[in-house]
């Protein structure tokens, strides 16, 4: 079983899509993984914190270039793994290949692009149509979204999320108590965790995105100061020079997507947590084209012509 | 016999079923296994059925075709009784050959021509021209298209009589009202060309030539600077300039900038054929305004034909005309054209000699070293080498080491990463001094990058040096900087200690191994952080295969590898006990073997 699944990564790694079969196995040994992990997932420092990929394969594989391979390297990959780049299928198979693979080693949480919903819309749904045939493997994978965690903490000091807060949470144990098994719903805390982005403003405001709220600095430093942690990192927003410290620098936002959509022309990041909690963030550019466009997509299924 | 018969009707039966199945797979299977069923056929009812058969599939998917035309190009005369029945392949061929999709057509061409190169004059009289002349007068543009590509194949073979009915048919072709067989015209011209005796180059070929040459169309006359090297290469250089002087000077004008570009691209092979006076003329002087050319693919095609062209001219031409040049192209403002000089500029150097590298073509190569594209400064580095060779390692390493140290810091990764790349190279040829003096801080300090692979690069880096150097020499110069490392507070500095151990430890000796190496390893195998300890029994494990065949070697596997992994088996971290539990496998099945 090590080595198939060592065969699988391998395989992932050279973006090419491994078999039906071997996904449905996959994400049935992810969900039983998943499923002892708390809504609040514990982790040690050091962690390298990632934000959204979004299907972009090459570019996340410049990412490991840069911080190194799992599992030499510790990962925290705070959502949004899936949708609008080529690749969502390799992405997302290779990271839970990962999380199967050395389950101490890497940890994923939930992105509101990790939602039936939303996959079917921004392509993560017609991308597994193409590549297997059928939405077989789609529906694997959204089975995993519902097991994922919502948050994780580092070493009790560093709050890791995608979107934000909920002004129906004020302490982290309240998002222990949550059932996350299931479907991103379109109100409520879970669905803010996931949704909401900080704004220079006093308090609460309403989110444009229609789902989640704006919290400002002082919510952001009170919620910080009663759960006693130093950092609240999130992803979910793009930040052109890869990352954006805010609120004094209680929160950060951590963007992974070099030249998001092939198009934004902006940089990405990674924050590389010490084992002291050092923070040291790593800009990196999107993959060149020679790498990008090595021929490894199959031609799609058979009976799809 | 009527068993024999009912055996053989069984082959043909399921071809000709499969060849008629639903699904594509199966009747392209059943093409590529044809040879299977032709032999099994026999010559005679290959020639008398299975070639019929296929002459009336044409109707078939444009995947089958070019499968069924690519078969009958593999040598399969020799299954329908070989080269004297040959002609007969050329039925299905034809029909393929006037089909709408042009990979079909290109494909039963190519198999027309190793057809053709079988066959006796009189079958190429008999079948081949009839097919030829057919194809020619096509009704519609696609069978005249491959008309054009197959004159040449069969010319040498033809009585006087019939080769100049092709010259003239060939001559219709290029005059026809559709640009495509024009087009087809122009891209066989220089094959044919070639076949065509000296007085019929003049009298038939140059005239074919000079109408496409001028053709309304540029896509057609773009094509036809192949044609022009072709014939040029037939010709005296004294006929070369009364014919096509003319004609290479429109092309080097031509209006439009797809015709300069095949020009500059061609330029060397052109310039080769036409003779010394011509590019001594004519030649420096088109070559210098294509450079020049308003169009940066011009002048990065150009570019590319630097070295080559400069072989053909003197050094005084070459310093006259061409260096000037080369200097306004390493200010160009496309990327395009200075990576594509960067990457030949080089090649300068071995014409020009010591003084006048030094002279010319020095500051240019520190100037597109700084250039903002990292292809540039890619591709200087890529070459460096043959500049060595010319001016000698030391005044390489006094005008461009400084630039090499610069761009070792350089903010794109992969940048750093070639000139790590060089390192190895570099130091064979300046000896050790002189690395140790200027080049090992900065192969240590790589270690230390923010980036992942260029740690990784780094420790490879370490590895090759040690396999020049030796290894007494890593003993004092590598060995104990890479060790040093293990005390960092940063684990990642910590982690490279030990990846960088199991990286060079094969270039080592079992003495270092043995010492600092092990004692090292064996300390951080408490390291708090999980990845170092796993990684640790990773290294342990290398260490012990590379090292546990010897007796020596053996004893010290046993004695310290073999408990220090037991030690981690009971690890509070499930990657640390799976890694050391392999580790320790291994490790036993290398001292015991």
């Amino acid at each position: 079983m090590p080595s198939d699944l060592d065969n699988q990564i391998a395989q992932l790694l050279r973006c090419e899509p491994i078999s039906e079969a071997q996904v449905k196995q996959l994400c049935l040994k992810a969900r039983e993984i998943l499923i002892e992990e708390g809504n609040v997932q514990v982790v040690d420092a050091p962690v390298t914190l990632c934000g959204d990929i979004h299907g972009q394969f090459w570019d996340m594989m410049e990412l490991f270039k840069l911080g190194g391979f799992c599992p030499d390297t510790n990962y925290l990959f705070m959502g949004d793994f899936v949708d609008r780049g080529y690749y969502s299928v390799e992405t997302f198979l290779l990271l839970l290949a990962y999380k199967v693979r050395y389950p101490d080693r890497i940890t994923l949480i939930r992105g509101n692009h990790e939602s039936r919903q939303i996959t079917q819309v921004y392509g993560f749904y017609d991308e597994c149509q193409r590549k297997y045939g059928s939405a077989n493997v789609w529906r694997y994978c959204c089975e995993v979204f519902d097991y994922l965690a919502l948050a994780a903490i580092v070493d009790g000091r560093v709050f890791c999320v995608h979107g934000g807060l909920s002004p129906n949470l004020s302490a982290i144990d309240q998002i222990r108590v949550i059932d996350r098994k299931q479907e991103v719903p379109h109100d409520g805390p879970m669905c803010d965790l996931l949704w909401s982005d900080p704004d220079d403003i006093q308090g609460w405001g309403l989110s444009p995105r229609g789902a989640g709220f704006l919290f400002g600095g002082d919510i952001t430093k009170s919620f910080a100061h009663n759960n006693a942690i130093d950092l609240i990192a999130r992803a979910h927003q793009l930040a052109m020079e890869g990352f954006k410290l805010m609120f004094d620098q209680s929160l950060v936002t951590v963007w992974s997507a070099p030249n998001y959509c092939y198009r934004c022309g902006n940089v990405a990041s990674i924050l590389e947590l010490d084992e002291h909690l050092g923070q040291e963030y790593k800009v990196f550019r999107h993959a060149p084209s020679d790498v990008r466009s090595v021929p490894a997509k199959r031609p799609p299924a058979e009976y799809f012509l | 016999m009527d068993i024999n018969n009912t055996d053989d009707i069984a082959p043909i039966a399921i071809l000709m079923d499969e060849l008629k199945a639903e699904d594509v797979q199966l009747r392209l299977n059943a093409v590529h296994r044809m040879n299977t069923i032709a032999l099994a056929l026999g010559p005679e009812r290959t020639r008398e059925e299975l070639v019929p058969f296929l002459h009336e599939s044409v109707e078939d998917e444009d995947e089958v075709l070019l499968a069924i035309g690519d078969e009958l190009g593999k040598g399969f005369e020799e299954y329908v009784g070989g080269p004297k029945y040959a002609h007969v392949l050329l039925g299905p061929l034809e029909v393929l050959s006037a089909v709408e999709e042009t990979l079909v057509r290109d494909k039963a061409t190519e198999s027309i021509t190793k057809v053709a190169e079988c066959l006796s004059q009189q079958q190429v009289e008999m079948y081949y021209i009839p097919l030829l002349t057919r194809l020619s007068r096509g009704e519609w543009f696609t069978s005249r298209t491959s008309a054009a590509a197959l004159y040449a194949p069969v010319y040498a073979k033809a009585s006087p009589q019939i080769k100049e009915e092709m010259r003239k048919g060939f001559a219709v072709l290029a005059s026809d009202d559709t640009p495509m067989v024009r087009r087809a015209a122009a891209k066989s011209l220089g094959k044919f060309a070639e076949t065509l005796a000296k007085e019929h180059i003049l009298s038939d070929a140059l005239p074919v030539y000079r109408k496409l040459a001028s053709d309304d169309q540029d896509s057609v006359r773009l094509l036809t600077v192949e044609d022009l090297i072709a014939i040029a290469k037939k010709l005296e250089p004294t006929e070369v300039k009364d014919q096509l002087l003319a004609q290479i000077r429109q092309s080097a004008s031509d209006k439009s900038w797809r015709v300069r570009f095949m020009i500059a691209n061609h330029f060397v092979p052109l310039a080769e054929v036409v003779g010394e006076y011509i590019v001594k003329e004519e030649m420096v002087n088109a070559f210098v305004q294509l450079l020049k050319d308003n169009e940066a693919e011009v002048r990065t095609a150009g570019a590319g034909q630097i070295p080559g062209f400069a072989k053909l001219i003197d050094r005084d031409t070459i310093l006259a005309k061409l260096v000037p040049c080369v200097r306004d192209l390493a200010h160009d403002t496309s990327q395009h054209v200075r990576a594509s000089l960067a990457n030949h500029i080089s090649g300068l150097a071995p014409l020009l000699g010591k003084d006048l590298t030094v002279e010319h073509l020095l500051p240019l190569f520190l100037h597109l070293l700084k250039d903002d594209f990292p292809d540039v400064r890619l591709n200087i580095i890529g070459k460096l080498e043959l500049v060595n060779t010319v001016i000698g390692i030391e005044r390489l390493s006094q005008t461009l080491l400084p630039a090499i140290v610069e761009l070792a810091e350089d903010k794109s990764w992969r940048v750093r990463e070639a000139i790590i790349d060089y390192i190895p190279l570099l130091a064979k040829q300046l000896g050790r001094p002189f690395v140790d003096e200027n080049l090992r801080n900065l192969c240590i300090a790589w270690l230390g990058d923010n980036v992942y692979s260029i740690r990784h690069a780094a420790a490879v880096n370490l590895k090759k040096l040690i396999e020049v150097f030796g290894v007494e020499w890593s003993r004092n110069n590598i060995v104990p900087q890479v060790l040093a490392m293990r005390s960092h507070p940063n684990y990642s500095f910590r982690m490279t200690t030990v990846m960088t151990i199991s990286t060079i430890a094969p270039s080592l000796d079992l003495e270092t191994i043995s010492g600092p190496v092990l004692e090292v390893l064996t300390a951080l195998i408490t390291d708090p952080i999980p990845n170092i300890r796993f990684n640790v029994a990773k290294s342990l494990e290398d260490l012990a295969t590379t090292y546990g065949t010897t007796p020596a070697g053996k004893t010290v596997a046993s004695e310290r590898i073999v408990p220090a992994l037991q030690g981690l088996l009971n690890d509070t971290d499930a990657d640390v006990r799976y890694y050391a539990g392999r580790a320790l496998e291994s490790t036993l099945r290398t001292i015991n073997a």
